[in-house]
């Protein structure tokens, strides 16, 4: 192949993935958003929080995959407890407070990071291999890999026990209606918490598998947070795999634009990507138009 | 009742003496990035000048005219931002007791905040930043009388180096990668400029730059990898030097990174792991305890600050050396006054012995034609240093005499 494209393929395959990163936080969006019609705007400091997390874990001698596992119920937590003091409250009284709570829980986060572990950005250390892979020609490396593979194993894990488990299935069942769940005995405000923790660890899992890529620091997740929100509104709020495509189409967009117009025009496509998709199709492109009847 | 008025007294009586006091202290501020990714810099460089400040006040402090006085320290973070610096500038420049500023990492915060140094008259000395534009600011400005002094290896310095050594080691075609800071551009500059001094036998195949803050440099080191380049020049800070260092292993791009002093920072080191061995870069110190002058200046900052390696080696040194030389001349002018520390440093009659060299006269009278007369360093007495297992060691052994050097200049 010529040079000339195996740099274009090379620019868009370490895009892709990176764009898998975008779209795990960006599912993070989707769990909450389908359970309680909320999101939780600081979830790029909880990605950030998961990664310190799993830093500190790691540090203290404990083995990467526990440290991991150990950023993922901290992040469980936090997510838990942004739903009980930032939403739930807002949401009864249905007002839109929820949308500034969530972004001043995210706030106090990004102090209580610069306290604790400082401003500095550091590594985050893996058991992988540090020679990269080669496919014909393209170079990708472990920790590009673990992106994408740990993403969708999260995906695929959290879509399964929606499906067959009884706590996924009440999910569902409040997502659909929580009224006539309630009325079924199905407790919405707790299948809320739920999918609100299970966010919470998928935005700390991000942050563990982010890190030895992009390393470690309080405003590591601040362009994340827009580029994930992005991609859950352009794939839809409710397109569950959808967004891994939405995901991988900004990642390599913004790669190849970067590398074809100049590095300033990184960003450049993903808007452009947002503006065309709310213009053309308001509920996303995998979307499903909601149809109201009163 | 009676508590209270007591209370009262000593109140009273402190007051009084915190007055007393005042009148023998020299103040002195530091101001550098002590958070964010110029940190392992401007943390080195103050607790290097915060040690040469112990060691005089635990000795006494400076004699000023007969009179013993201690220096009392004023820190600020400026956090490496251009708008913050200017405002640490303008809050310092007002206080109107401070005698002398120390510090400054980042050229865009010399560029931005020493102008109202320069209005007050305030003595200052820059270290470690080296970007060229701080002190040809005012040589382009025409000022006459510059309180503003440089301790650094300058960049004009530095990229005569990086150009020389990518010319010994044979290359003929190099890659120019900076960052879109006003360090990095005027980085850029100097490396074009000094290729075409040194008779334009460097081939320019691609310049790219970078931002602060980007974590893939992929698109860049693909461009200068298919033009063919032998090596990187480089302009940058720490996590983005670190970026490109991991970026070159992920393309299996094994061409040397020859660059600003910025590639022996720490987290340049730590965060490029094994990817950055082999980094050149010029420095003015080497963490080296075999380096006789060396060893008691890292024997005590080890011990003062509990670390086996110093963030940033050179910035600690110049921090304290550059302390060193500003009692001397505090103690040679007599008075705390700026404009009389400023006629002294411009002729400083006793040679300074420093953890870098032993400085006789390092600056003379500002001649807004020729920035060398405030400008510390030559191209003589900086070295090449390498990465090496993270650490920063001599690229060369057999220069280890320019740093164990007796008289400079």
């Amino acid at each position: 192949m010529d040079a000339k494209y195996i740099a274009l393929a090379q620019m868009a395959v370490g895009g892709g993935l990176m764009g898998m990163a975008y779209a795990l936080v960006a599912y993070g969006f989707q769990l909450t958003y389908a359970a309680g019609k909320a999101v939780n705007f600081g979830q790029g400091e909880l990605v950030m929080l998961g990664a310190f997390t799993g830093i500190s874990l790691a540090g203290s001698g404990l083995p990467y995959g526990v440290s991991v596992l150990g950023a993922m119920v901290a992040g469980a937590a936090l997510g838990w407890f942004v739903e009980r003091v930032a939403v739930r409250l807002a949401l009864k009284q249905h007002n839109e407070g929820w949308i500034l709570l969530t972004i001043i829980v995210g706030l106090f986060a990004l102090s209580f990071v610069e306290n604790i572990w400082g401003r500095d950005d550091r590594p985050f250390p893996v058991p992988w291999p540090a020679a990269p892979l080669d496919f014909y020609g393209i170079s990708v490396t472990w920790p590009e890999l673990a992106i994408a593979m740990g993403a969708l194993g999260i995906m695929i894990f959290v879509e399964l026990a929606k499906r067959y488990t009884m706590a996924g299935i009440a999910v569902q069942a409040v997502s659909a209606d929580p009224e006539a769940a309630e009325l079924c005995g199905v407790r919405s405000s707790s299948a809320i918490s739920l999918s609100w923790a299970v966010s919470g660890a998928a935005a700390a899992f991000a942050g563990t598998v982010i890190g030895p890529v992009t390393t470690v620091g309080p405003t590591m997740a601040a362009a994340l947070t827009l580029k994930a929100f992005s991609v859950a509104v352009v794939a839809g709020l409710d397109s569950g795999f959808g967004l891994v495509i939405a995901g991988i189409a900004l990642g390599a967009a913004e790669n190849l634009s970067g590398y074809v117009l100049g590095s300033g025009w990184r960003e450049a496509p993903g808007l452009l990507l947002l503006i065309l998709a709310l213009a053309l199709r308001p509920q996303g492109i995998f979307g499903k138009k909601i149809i109201r009847k009163v | 009742m009676k508590a209270s008025r007591s209370i009262l007294a000593v109140l009273l009586a402190t007051s009084f003496s915190t007055v007393a006091m005042a009148a023998d202290v020299v103040k002195i501020a530091i101001t550098g990035p002590f958070s964010g990714g110029s940190a392992p810099m401007g943390v080195s460089m103050r607790d290097g000048a915060k040690l040469a400040i112990s060691q005089i006040n635990q000795n006494g402090g400076i004699n000023v005219a007969g009179r013993k006085m201690k220096i009392e320290l004023i820190e600020r973070d400026d956090e490496g931002k251009n708008d913050r610096g200017a405002l640490v500038a303008q809050e310092i420049s007002s206080m109107g007791d401070i005698s002398a500023v120390i510090g400054t990492v980042n050229t865009g915060v010399a560029v931005m905040g020493d102008k109202y140094y320069v209005e007050k008259g305030i003595v200052k000395i820059i270290t470690p930043a080296a970007g060229s534009a701080s002190m040809t600011q005012w040589s382009k400005a025409g000022v006459k009388d510059l309180p503003i002094f440089r301790f650094a290896s300058h960049d004009g310095i530095q990229a005569q180096m990086v150009v020389e050594k990518a010319l010994k080691l044979g290359f003929t075609n190099v890659a120019i990668l900076h960052d879109a800071t006003n360090y990095g551009v005027s980085g850029r500059d100097d490396l074009i400029e000094q290729i075409s001094r040194q008779g334009g036998k460097l081939k320019v195949v691609s310049v790219e730059k970078f931002a602060i803050g980007d974590k893939d440099m992929t698109g860049q080191l693909i461009k200068a990898k298919s033009a063919g380049a032998q090596a990187i020049l480089i302009w940058g800070i720490g996590p983005e030097l670190a970026a490109v260092a991991s970026g070159k292993e992920k393309l299996g791009f094994k061409v040397p990174m020859i660059g600003g002093w910025t590639l022996s920072m720490s987290n340049f080191i730590d965060t490029a792991g094994a990817s950055g061995n082999g980094a050149l870069m010029p420095q003015t110190f080497i963490e080296d305890e075999s380096i006789a002058r060396a060893k008691p200046f890292i024997q005590a900052y080890h011990k003062a600050y509990a670390v086996s390696r110093i963030p940033s080696p050179v910035s600690a040194a110049q921090g304290y050396d550059a302390a060193l030389l500003l009692a001397e001349a505090i103690h040679e002018a007599g008075s705390t006054t700026p404009s009389k520390i400023k006629l002294s440093l411009e002729n400083l009659k006793v040679t300074v012995k420093g953890a870098i060299a032993d400085w006789k006269k390092p600056w003379s009278k500002w001649n807004p034609s020729n920035v060398e007369t405030h400008e510390a360093f030559r191209r003589a007495t900086t070295v090449m240093g390498k990465v090496q297992n993270g650490r920063v060691v001599l690229a060369n052994p057999s220069e280890k005499f320019v740093l164990e050097g007796t008289a400079v200049k």
